[in-house]
């Protein structure tokens, strides 16, 4: 060809830097759309930058603007410049183009050419193009080669080309006529490979047509059943032979690749004839269901004989496997299907590997127990070095898994673990997703087993352990029944953790730090009371509380999570420990936080100051051990809530549920001053009814935050509310807004009498009631007839009884006033 | 079963060949993204320890092979035969070979035109419609000369 592409070509390689060669084509490209809107351009020349747009084209650069010149070439006279067009067009040119019905007519009259190359080249280009305008106008010129011609060169292209043409337009089935193809499978001189793919080509098309429920109703005229599957299950008998016989035939020169025979064409007929069986099996055609017998026959015979050592047999194993469970084919063929996928796995080719685990994950249902009895070899992928590989071995494992072998998994997983680093993080978050769910849905009688298991993933993948899974983890083991187990647990935590020798565990792992802190909080007593503990020298009052020293100095200014766990867990240990230099040591560190510019950790800092102070007794009642944990149907429905939840219950992450109900509280004040008090009720009566509050709430958090506080400041004693405390100094009205299912929701008034300032709420509610405090709103400062307003939550059963100590400043003076009284509601929940 | 595309292209990510069976990735800017981020996934994995073949999107997995420094890859549906791909795509390389004898990258790059003669003598629509070396590279020679 032309030397000018040729240095064009050069030019672009020999390109110094990215600008140059930008600057080079950008010219050439330049050049080229002038040349070619040129109507007096040589015809040398228009050849030749036809090439040159094409070599931009394979670039990735621009080229639209020679759609048009393209399809001229087409028409040219010369096979090399008809040749170039088709080129071309094929490449630059897409179906959706306008421009392909100016290509009809050339193709309608290529078809019909007295060149066999040019009518190939018409083919090929129709091949690539079908639109269904295409379809429709060209198929009756591409079905007479298939009727008339002798030359298998142009029969196969013609085959494949009325596959592709069939399949974009279905009522091209009307004209489809079976015995083309039974002619040419009968003319043993023309029916070459290349031809026998043709067929199984446009066999397919109409195969998937019938196969697509979309096509199902015959409004088009066309029973498909009768008129289409029937006379195309004459065809099976042959099929089978002479797949029979490639299957079998040792070397074919020509058609040999790595010792099988036509690995192509086999893949092909396999997959043609799974097509028939699905049709057959969807119209319940007894047409092509009374050969599945033979078909199971020769699937036995060919996965039993072809050579799975070398890729091109393994293509026909593969294909041979996948139609015997997409049929759900005879038990001992699904068997056999399975040992093949086994057999990949254990060789060194990761291709394999990746076949066969992919397919044994989509066959696991069908056959579980055949694929669980290789599990050592699925257990050997999750060391392999390919991360795909190990994913796929991973999903399998916990697919195959039940209880018989969840303890030897398990195991393995853990091995898998320990090899996993920051590259494979999905992978570990894959895992602990899994081993979570696993133990939720599989009973597990050694749950001291169980909590060792965890141990080993904090302290393996700690550090990539999400909070909402760490909160998981918590709940398993907040839900294990032996106290002694979750004693068991905490103990290896602390050792692991204090004994300074061992460097185990970084600072990255917040994972294992978080689930320690909070079973510090939790069990350490447990653990401090038991006389007999032998770790005495490593596990102390003294030892733990310096280790949270040393946590909070570490993370004061990185991790505020592990700080808002510290806190509760110092607040816990209040009631925990002995030693009153110990208990003052954590009053110190809660304390230190007063006015953190947290202000999540400020709140609680100042909130636990006020508990922390407070008689034994009462903080016992606060601090008390958590209850199991029930995992409750609105998992599903919102997953975040619900991992949340164990904790909300204690006291610890109650400041997330305080904000919630602030986010509440201001929200229906704000709808307040458009509204009368009745309706403010109907609004609060119908959030309630709202089973999605809580994320409703979530998302007026943003909307209300532009909100300023002081534009609705003015809060409405409701009609109903009813008083239950009257004072000198202020008058607290109460209204309960709901109580069912174990939930009831309170609002509390306080109406000043002079002015109050610095107001602080304390409520208990009976032992079997759990309480969650809203904030107080509009602020806890109250001039005098104002109203300020909190809720309150309770959980739990029984009578609604409520205790309320009420501290404040009265008139600014700097003494604080007590109020106290008891209220008992007429509800029971 | 249908090959989506065929793809050539360089260590470098220099694309040598290109061509789109599936008309909804022709629109040259979009196709010019996938190709990159097929260059970036494919040059980025273990040439020895990891398989030849990755999921690329929802439709679309890639089949690949370098040979010396190019690499041949193939889009395929996700449900589609891996291992019979590679098969494909060895077949073409070997044409190349023994039509450029023994090929290089060069022979790719200065003779495109033929590169792609050879792949529609291979591939019709997407779907492979010969499979003897023989039989392709004699109709191949005599399209050579006709030009």
């Amino acid at each position: 060809m032309g030397s000018s592409l040729r240095s064009f070509i050069k030019d672009v390689r020999g390109a110094k830097t990215l600008a140059d060669e930008r600057a080079i084509i950008t010219k050439q490209s330049a050049k080229i759309r002038t040349k070619l809107r040129d109507d007096h351009l040589p015809h040398e020349k228009r050849r030749v930058n036809i090439q040159k747009l094409l070599y931009l084209y394979i670039l990735g650069e621009k080229t639209h603007f020679g759609q048009v010149e393209s399809i001229n070439l087409i028409a040219s006279d010369d096979f090399v410049d008809k040749r170039l067009g088709y080129l071309a067009a094929t490449l630059l040119l897409d179906e959706s183009e306008d421009l392909l019905t100016l290509l009809t007519n050339m193709l309608n009259n290529d078809l019909h050419h007295p060149n066999k190359y040019a009518v190939s080249l018409a083919l090929t280009s129709l091949g690539f193009l079908s639109s269904p305008e295409l379809a429709r106008d060209l198929y009756p010129d591409v079905e007479n080669i298939i009727k008339n011609s002798k030359d298998p060169f142009l029969l196969k292209k013609a085959l494949q080309c009325a596959a592709k043409l069939i399949s974009k337009d279905i009522s091209l089935l009307e004209i489809f006529n079976i015995e083309d193809i039974t002619k040419i499978l009968s003319n043993h001189s023309i029916c070459t490979h290349g031809v026998l793919l043709g067929i199984t080509k446009i066999l397919q098309s109409v195969l998937l047509i019938g196969l697509d429920p979309e096509n199902g109703d015959d409004d088009d005229g066309i029973d498909y059943a009768n008129d289409v599957l029937s006379p195309l299950s004459l065809l099976l008998r042959d099929f089978f032979t002479r797949l029979e016989n490639l299957n079998s035939k040792n070397i074919e020169p020509g058609y040999d690749v790595q010792g099988i025979c036509d690995p192509f064409l086999q893949c092909e007929m396999i997959y043609t004839l799974k097509l028939y069986f699905q049709v057959g099996e969807l119209l319940n055609s007894n047409h092509v269901l009374d050969y599945k017998d033979n078909f199971c026959d020769l699937l036995t015979r060919i996965a039993t004989n072809t050579d799975s050592t070398k890729n091109s047999g393994q293509a026909i194993l593969y294909e041979t496997v996948k139609a015997i469970f997409s049929l759900n084919l005879n038990q001992p063929l699904r068997v056999l299907g399975v040992s093949i996928l086994a057999k990949f796995l254990v060789g060194k080719d990761n291709n394999t590997k990746y076949v066969s685990l992919n397919t044994l994950l989509k066959v696991v249902p069908q056959e579980p127990t055949a694929v669980q009895r290789h599990r050592k070899f699925i257990s050997h992928c999750l060391q392999d070095n390919d991360i795909s590989i190990r994913m796929r071995a991973l999903e399998l494992s916990f697919a195959i898994l039940d209880n018989s072998n969840l303890v030897d998994l398990i195991d393995e997983l853990m091995k898998f673990l320990a090899k996993q680093d920051e590259d494979s993080k999905d992978l570990i978050i894959y895992t602990i997703d899994h081993l979570i769910d696993t133990f939720d849905t599989h009973t597990v009688k050694d749950e001291n087993w169980k909590l060792d298991v965890f141990l080993n993933v904090l302290k393996l993948v700690g550090p990539f352990i999400n909070y909402e899974k760490i909160n998981d983890i918590l709940i398993i083991i907040n839900n294990t029944a032996q106290l002694s187990d979750k004693c068991n647990f905490l103990r290896k935590l602390l050792i692991i953790s204090l004994d300074e020798k061992s460097m185990g565990i970084s600072d990255e792992n917040i994972g294992w730090r978080l689930v320690l802190i909070w079973c510090i909080g939790e069990y350490c007593d447990l653990l401090l009371n038991d006389n007999n503990e032998s770790n005495a020298k490593i596990i102390n009052e003294s030892s733990i509380t310096n280790y949270l020293l040393t946590l909070q100095e570490c993370y004061t200014t990185t991790n505020h999570k592990i700080i808002n766990y510290i806190l509760t867990t110092a607040l816990k240990l209040s009631i925990k420990l002995q030693g009153p230099k110990n208990i003052e040591k954590l009053r110190q560190v809660i304390l230190g936080y007063a006015d953190s510019t947290d202000l999540l950790l400020q709140m609680k800092s100042n909130q636990y100051e006020i508990l922390f102070n407070q008689p034994v007794s009462v903080k016992r009642i606060v601090l008390e051990t958590m209850p199991k944990f029930e995992k409750v149907a609105e998992k599903q429905e919102n997953v975040k809530k619900t991992s949340k939840n164990p904790v909300s219950n204690e006291p610890a992450d109650l400041l997330s549920d305080f904000l919630n109900d602030d986010n509440k509280t201001e929200a229906i004040a704000a709808t307040d001053n458009n509204v009368g008090p009745t309706d403010l009720l109907e609004e609060i009566f119908g959030e309630k009814k709202d089973t999605k509050r809580p994320l409703k709430n979530g998302k007026e958090e943003s909307i209300d935050q532009p909100l300023p506080a002081s534009a609705d400041s003015n809060v409405i004693l409701p009609s109903n509310a009813a008083k239950i405390h009257d004072s000198a100094s202020l008058n607290v009205y109460a209204t309960l807004l709901s109580a069912n299912s174990g939930l009831a929701h309170i609002e509390l008034f306080f109406q000043a009498k002079s002015i109050i300032s610095d107001l602080q709420t304390f409520c208990a509610v009976p032992k079997a009631q759990k309480l969650t405090l809203g904030q107080l709103h509009p602020s806890s400062t109250i001039r005098a007839n104002q109203i300020c307003k909190q809720s309150l939550k309770i959980s739990g059963s029984g009578k609604l009884k409520l205790r309320v100590k009420l501290d404040f400043h009265l008139d600014g003076s700097p003494s604080t006033t007590n109020e106290q009284f008891d209220h008992k509601f007429d509800t029971t929940l | 079963m249908a090959v989506q595309f065929i793809l050539c292209f360089n260590k470098q990510g220099v694309v040598r060949l290109v061509r789109w069976f599936d008309v909804h990735n022709s629109d040259s800017q979009h196709s010019h993204d996938s190709i990159a981020q097929i260059y970036r996934l494919i040059s980025s994995r273990d040439h020895k320890h990891q398989s030849n073949f990755v999921e690329f999107s929802d439709s679309t997995k890639l089949i690949y092979r370098r040979y010396a420094g190019l690499y041949f890859v193939m889009g395929v549906d996700l449900l589609d035969d891996e291992p019979i791909y590679l098969c494909h795509i060895h077949l073409f390389v070997e044409v190349l070979d023994a039509f450029f004898g023994n090929v290089c990258e060069l022979d790719i790059v200065f003779n495109f035109y033929k590169a792609y003669m050879i792949m529609d003598e291979m591939f019709i629509g997407g779907e492979i419609q010969e499979i003897s070396k023989d039989m392709l590279l004699e109709r191949l020679s005599i399209l050579d000369r006709l030009d």
